[in-house]
């Protein structure tokens, strides 16, 4: 569904990725992990299509209507209608924009896209509740601008609220441990577990193992220098926490 | 510029007239006359040309129909009280004189002279025509669509009260010259809305409005003024509001419209505890260009003025602004707060401003400051990744950009207004 080849990124004249392969199926959960300066935020923006990064060699196969598509000459736009979702490690602020008006204009985009009828306020609130409620999210999420004044932990539950209305095929989740208490993990996991189906499969870029205790990976790849250096079952994240990086070459 | 401002000026002194009145007329013609149109070496004038202004010959309106009844209907409502000029001549079909509350009284200037004449002269004569302000001189000499709001000792009116000038294509080249009086009595409180309109975008004509406000103790005026002209006329406003002690002036200025506008506000606070609140939001695009100066001079002690003037720029477009804040000596604990924030989305377009305090008084708490901006890559790029294209995305971000100063307007019939006034301009962004 998912394949990356032998992909190859610069930003400005340093490069970071230098020949990633990896293959994700529907049903999948894999794991990204690597010291840090490895790549691994460099690899979920691409994927994402930021444009400050220079893919220099290589492509990203994407299945959209039983068609490979190249998602490489798509706009940011484009790929998340077609099911492709990053949660950011740094989940940005946007002043003056409510919350719930930007998740639905972000869930009408979709169904235009598909040709179904746009949803009204009214079914949207009912529809977003539904959603914020096995978030264990309240009100103030989504009556407040987006991302302004949450907390660290809140900006990530949003992100998955945003991952949960948008209902994505593949979701690179970067850092979404990054900067969260225990207890607002097990939240953000649990509703990660929630989203997770036969049909769609996850990407988690992590830093640490402990995420990988709440959603279980499928495998583990190691990235180091912007290579994937190792990949393995779930068994390699606990061997990478107790021995670090460095015994592996 | 303007056709036979002389022979107009005597016209409009008839016999019915006082005296006084006549007399301020002519102050106003010889005035206008001394001093001309402002040229760019005029500091006040710099970043601002007139000179297109002024190669037009204007006619002053004698009859005053509007050719877009339907959309003047749908702008007005029927929940707030409507006062409507129509080029420059009150229509009484469509304004509310029947069903004004109890404790407000809404007449022409005209009408007022006789009822109320010691009070209206006062008001009339409260300021000197000074060097740079040709524009008041040649409203003075001409106004017509000219309106008194009076409103009584602690009376307070819920609905809106809204009065509107609208422009109609029909005759070339029109002048129109409102002049609103509004006195707010002690501890009183109401809402006003100002709009000045037009329903087409494609005729010229020049309105030189002028507007005065007057708060007594404790009153309380929730003032805002709309313009949204026709892209290719000019609009110079000039709104002066005097504060007595303890009077609170939340002040909203919108300007969207006409090929060229400048915006006065001036604000003297000359009793202590008077709170002011100057909000303003410009949003031009294409070729149109926005001044909007402000004052605020503060005479006494214990007194606040906050001011937030936000600019959207698209396209060519260009804005000034300008505000001054004079703290006078004798005006200690003021507080006083000046923002200027501009948001710059074409790749031509430019501002000018200057924020300016002067300060005579040491124990005093004031910031001011400026910012120029466009719209924040990372801001864009998560929306892209949340499915939200360019364009839309755009709209977005400037719609939050202005919501926070939205917000400050409390009125929600104001606010509704002035969002379909407002969509031409986000319609443009791409």
């Amino acid at each position: 569904m998912f394949e990356i080849r032998d992909l190859h990124v610069k930003v400005g004249r340093t490069p970071i990725l230098k020949g990633i392969n990896l293959s994700i199926n529907p049903g999948e959960v894999h794991a990204i992990m690597g010291p840090n300066g490895s790549g691994k935020s460099t690899l979920a923006k691409v994927i994402a299509g930021h444009p400050d990064y220079e893919v220099t060699k290589g492509e990203i196969i994407y299945e959209i209507n039983f068609k490979k598509v190249n998602i490489l000459d798509l706009e940011p736009e484009e790929r998340a209608r077609e099911g492709i979702f990053m949660a950011f490690q740094y989940p940005v602020e946007i002043p003056g924009v409510n919350t719930s008006v930007f998740l639905r204009a972000a869930f009408n985009e979709i169904c235009k896209h598909q040709g179904a009828e746009e949803m009204d306020p009214i079914d949207f609130d009912e529809y977003l509740r539904k959603k914020m409620e096995f978030l264990e999210m309240d009100d103030k999420f989504i009556t407040r601008p987006v991302n302004v004044d949450f907390s660290g932990g809140e900006k990530k539950r949003n992100e998955i609220l945003q991952m949960a209305v948008l209902n994505p095929r593949i979701s690179v989740l970067d850092e979404t441990d990054s900067g969260l208490d225990i207890d607002s993990m097990r939240i953000v996991a649990d509703g990660v577990n929630k989203l997770k189906n036969k049909e769609n499969a996850i990407l988690l870029i992590t830093h640490y193992q402990r995420l990988l205790n709440h959603i279980v990976p499928d495998f583990v790849h190691i990235l180091r220098h912007g290579r994937i250096i190792r990949s393995e079952g779930k068994e390699l994240a606990l061997e990478v926490e107790e021995k670090g990086y460095d015994w592996l070459s | 510029m303007i056709r036979d401002l002389e022979k107009i000026t005597k016209s409009l002194s008839n016999e019915e007239s006082p005296s006084w009145f006549s007399d301020l007329r002519a102050q106003g013609f010889s005035r206008f006359n001394e001093l001309g149109i402002p040229t760019v070496k005029d500091e006040e004038w710099k970043y601002t040309s007139l000179l297109a202004l002024a190669k037009h010959a204007f006619d002053i309106a004698k009859a005053g129909q509007c050719a877009e009844a339907e959309a003047l209907k749908n702008y007005r409502s029927d929940k707030d009280i409507n006062i409507v000029f129509i080029n420059g001549l009150l229509s009484e079909e469509f304004s509310d004189f029947n069903n004004i509350p109890i404790g407000i009284t809404v007449s022409t200037i005209r009408d007022a002279m006789i009822s109320n004449a010691p009070q209206i002269r006062e008001q009339l004569t409260k300021y000197a025509i000074s060097d740079d302000t040709a524009f008041i001189a040649l409203n003075q000499a001409v106004h017509d669509a000219s309106i008194y709001v009076q409103i009584d000792e602690k009376a307070s009116c819920n609905k809106l009260i809204h009065i509107i000038h609208v422009t109609s294509p029909g005759h070339k080249n029109l002048a129109v010259m409102p002049r609103t009086l509004i006195a707010a009595g002690r501890s009183s409180e109401t809402t006003i809305l100002e709009s000045h309109i037009a329903f087409s975008d494609t005729f010229t004509y020049f309105t030189n409005a002028l507007t005065d406000i007057f708060l007594s103790e404790n009153a309380t005026l929730h003032y805002c003024k709309s313009q949204k002209e026709s892209l290719k006329a000019f609009h110079i406003g000039h709104t002066r509001v005097w504060q007595d002690r303890d009077s609170n002036f939340d002040g909203f200025s919108f300007m969207a419209g006409s090929k060229l506008t400048r915006n006065d506000l001036d604000i003297t606070l000359n009793g202590e505890g008077a709170n002011t609140t100057l909000n303003a939001l410009y949003s031009v695009y294409n070729d149109q260009h926005v001044d909007n100066h402000t004052s605020v001079d503060h005479r006494v002690p214990n007194c606040t003025s906050n001011q937030l003037y936000k600019g959207i720029l698209n396209n060519r477009a260009r804005a000034v602004f300008n505000g001054k804040v004079f703290v006078q000596p004798i005006a200690q604990k003021t507080s006083s707060y000046q923002l200027n924030k501009n948001l710059l989305l074409g790749t031509d377009c430019r501002i000018d401003t200057k924020p300016q305090l002067e300060i005579f008084a040491d124990d005093v708490k004031c910031t001011h400051g400026a910012t120029i901006g466009q719209l924040a890559k990372d801001e864009m790029f998560y929306l892209q990744t949340r499915c939200i294209p360019k364009k839309a995305a755009t709209r977005m971000l400037a719609h939050g950009f202005v919501n926070d100063l939205f917000s400050t307007i409390k009125n929600t019939a104001i606010r509704e207004k002035l969002d379909r006034l407002m969509e031409p301009s986000f319609e443009a962004l791409q």
